[in-house]
């Protein structure tokens, strides 16, 4: 009997041990299913194209933050500028996409945007206008990514065209008083573009020469600008002169090129020009190379995309942090004309073919990425970022961080889109090799390069009737900023 | 015995059937789908363009076009440069380790290395030691005084930059395919010739030479298909700039291809390319037949 009473208290035990299991498996499920329930996009996996420069790559590193907050598992490859385009392109032809969120430079919405490669925000932003506070971003910076009134991008990286210069260089007083007996004016940033000419011919010095008071241990250029016909590098640097000459694209009755007149010629003149003060290897010079004679402090001035603006404040990333001080102003004019602000938007797109989860998933990114918070954290971590908020644009603290964010924010007040026509890379290539050819001396003049170049993308444009073609360069406002 | 031949038959067939599908699936039809292209208004990148059938007029806008023009002549330009120096220097080297030296093995071994080397990678070398500010050439051009040149940022050097690293890369074919020739020389011509007392000089023009040139035709014949054909080099260093100096026939192709997406007219270029190429192989059998027949 003993022996039985014994063998039911283990059972019992046996029993409760099982029943105790039970308990905690069901619990254990039933908080996993809570957990799962609470993100929205558990299963989703995201691939995003995107470039390898800072409106990327300051994010791949923390991509695992928005794994944690949503479910959506997010992968990034990321490609240089030169070809990142074709790939976007073979990526939106094809039936079965492998990216599902799009790195987009803002020219480029005009042809993926008539391809119908890129879905149209205008909905999603409108609908979750006080989540990304959408009044608080710069109204151009929307309008570069529109086609035809339809958001199709979302700025992650807001730019203007602007001048960098050696404030250490126009700051010191032997400098400013040689400049002055020189030329005839103080020396400080141009406003002008025969100011900006005065002041690289004044800078361009041989290795041992002084300048600031020491002497050189490199050769210094008054000036370094794209002149390479890579990826239509050297139209890059056109357009602003062009714009800053007063010229413009197209042809309003026509909607064809129209950039072989005087402003045109006198820009690509004036570029030409300059060639005296910019490095020996100029007809190479690619954004980073010329950039890159800036940041090591071999160049007096550029003119450039604010997007690499904020490397010169950085020692880990410019040696003129180091030895100088970077000054930033707005693009000088010709002859000082108030003309609007070139700008320009690196951007967050979604590939029209993906599902409508994806979709979901892929907007919930870039208002992650793209958001106030995220934005002013890489302010102050010091990543390299071009702003497009009015609010981290005028807050004291980083102005005083970053000098150049005042230069961004009131230079975008009277500012103008680039150019969004679907030729856009008809445009940019050939332009860029004409171009190249006359800096080169290969065409005898100006004109006869711009004619050859607009000749050829208007014998393309002519296929088309004339209510296509005004239709392409009417910047329709943004729907998103409708009220 | 008709049993044993049909049967033989069926087995050729069936060991043959794998080369033929993958030749048709790799060569017959894409070159077929890119004829259906060349006549055809195809833009990859703006679909919202009629992909229609246009007839000749790709293959028109080419042959009247002067960037075609002007691309055709800078890749003969190229290839008589490259051809004229792999040449001379090929046989020359050839000569040189086919001497019964010290160390001509190794030589012969080491030399071979250019050609083993991918194209692209042969482009990143050279631009390395192309850069105006980093590179080396400059550098030891510095060394002795002389100021830097813009190798492959000038339009007075670009072309020569590409040459150099083609011949660079493609000598050593030449040299081994004169040095296999000489190897297989007769010697009695030359016995003869140094009992007449001809010269060195004499021997190698008149003796050495006329016996390897149906070698050095054959040679020079598949050197001059890769000229006419050369890409990677070009796309790593220069993407045929500065200006339009460097523009050969194959960036011309892919530029329209890959750059303006204009496939149609890219196939077009292909097209025209190739037949280019046929009209040389022509002409070079015909002069190598001329020649057996001469010999005959």
């Amino acid at each position: 009997m003993v022996k039985r009473f014994n063998n039911g208290i283990q059972e019992e035990e046996k029993m409760g041990r099982i029943r105790t299991l039970a308990y905690a498996t069901a619990l254990c499920m039933a908080t996993a299913g809570s957990a799962m329930a609470e993100k929205p996009f558990e299963g989703v996996e995201l691939k995003m194209l995107g470039i390898g420069d800072t409106s990327v790559t300051r994010l791949a590193p923390i991509v695992g933050e928005f794994e944690a907050l949503t479910g959506a598992k997010v992968q990034i490859d990321m490609f240089p500028y030169p070809g990142l385009v074709d790939k976007i392109i073979i990526e939106s032809s094809s039936d079965s996409p492998s990216y599902h969120l799009l790195w987009v430079d803002s020219p480029w919405v005009g042809m993926l945007g008539e391809a119908g490669a890129l879905v149209d925000l205008t909905d999603l932003a409108k609908r979750d206008a006080a989540e990304i506070k959408l009044d608080d971003i710069i109204p151009i910076q929307l309008q570069e990514n529109t086609w035809q009134g339809q958001l199709l991008a979302f700025p992650a990286s807001g730019m203007t065209w602007l001048n960098q210069y050696r404030a250490d260089l126009f700051e010191n007083a032997e400098e400013q008083a040689a400049f002055k007996a020189k030329y005839g004016y103080d020396l400080a940033a141009p406003t002008t573009w025969d100011q900006y000419r005065d002041i690289a011919e004044f800078f361009t010095r041989k290795k041992g020469e002084n300048a600031g008071g020491k002497p050189l241990e490199n050769d210094l250029y008054g000036v370094s600008q794209s002149y390479s016909r890579v990826q239509g590098a050297i139209t890059h640097d056109y357009f602003p002169f062009m714009r800053s000459f007063g010229g413009d694209y197209w042809d309003p009755a026509t909607g064809l090129c129209a950039m072989t007149g005087e402003p045109h010629v006198k820009a690509a003149e004036y570029m030409k020009s300059l060639i005296p003060f910019n490095p020996p290897d100029y007809l190479g010079l690619m954004w980073d190379i010329q950039s890159g004679y800036m940041e090591r402090g071999e160049a007096a001035q550029a003119a450039y995309w604010s997007v690499r603006s904020v490397r010169l404040t950085n020692p880990a990333e410019a040696r003129l942090a180091e030895i100088g001080k970077a000054g930033f102003a707005a693009n000088p004019t010709d002859g000082g004309k108030p003309e609007p602000t070139y700008t320009g938007a690196l951007s967050f797109a979604i590939n029209a073919k993906v599902s409508d989860k994806e979709k979901e998933a892929a907007w919930a990114f870039i208002k992650w990425s793209t958001s106030e918070d995220l934005m002013r954290r890489f302010a102050k971590e010091g990543n390299g970022v071009s702003q497009f908020r009015k609010a981290i644009l005028s807050d004291p603290d980083l102005q005083q961080k970053y000098p150049y964010y005042k230069v961004l924010l009131d230079s975008q007040v009277n500012a103008k889109r680039r150019i969004f026509h679907p030729f856009y890379q008809d445009v940019e290539e050939t332009f860029g090799v004409e171009l190249n050819k006359f800096m080169a001396g290969e065409t005898a003049t100006a004109q006869e390069a711009l004619d050859t170049a607009c000749n050829a993308v208007n014998s393309r444009l002519k296929m088309f009737p004339l209510e296509t073609r005004l239709r392409w360069i009417d910047d329709v406002p943004a729907k998103v900023l409708a009220d | 015995m008709a049993y044993q031949a049909t049967r033989n038959r069926r087995i050729f067939l069936l060991f043959l059937l794998p080369v033929i599908a993958v030749l048709f699936l790799t060569t017959i039809y894409p070159m077929l789908y890119a004829g259906w292209l060349s006549f055809r208004n195809y833009d990859l990148a703006k679909p919202f363009i009629p992909r229609i059938f246009v007839g000749w007029a790709n293959y028109a806008e080419i042959l009247s076009s002067g960037t075609f023009l002007h691309a055709l002549i800078t890749t003969l330009k190229l290839m008589a440069m490259t051809l004229s120096a792999q040449l001379v220097l090929g046989v020359g080297i050839a000569l040189l380790v086919t001497q019964r030296l010290p160390g001509m093995g190794v030589a012969r071994t080491l030399l071979l290395i250019p050609m083993m080397i991918s194209p692209v990678i042969v482009g990143l070398v050279w631009l390395f030691l192309y850069f105006p500010e980093l590179g080396y050439l400059n550098y030891f051009l510095s060394l002795v005084g002389l100021s830097g040149i813009g190798w492959i940022t000038t339009t007075n050097w670009a072309l020569w930059a590409i040459a150099i690293a083609d011949i660079w890369q493609w000598t050593p074919f030449i040299m081994m395919g004169t040095a296999a020739a000489l190897h297989s020389l007769s010697p009695e011509p030359y016995e003869a010739a140094m009992i007449d007392g001809n010269s060195r000089w004499d021997v190698f023009w008149r003796v050495t030479l006329p016996q390897l040139k149906p070698v050095l035709i054959s040679l020079m014949f598949l050197r001059a298909i890769d000229a006419f054909k050369i890409y990677d080099i070009i796309f790593v260093l220069t993407k045929g700039g500065p200006g339009d100096s460097t523009e050969v026939l194959s960036m011309f192709i892919y530029r329209e291809s890959f750059t303006f997406w204009r496939m149609g007219m890219g196939a077009a270029a292909s097209f025209v390319s190739l037949a280019i190429i046929t009209i040389l192989v022509t002409f070079f059998f015909k002069s190598l037949n001329r020649d057996r027949s001469a010999v005959e």
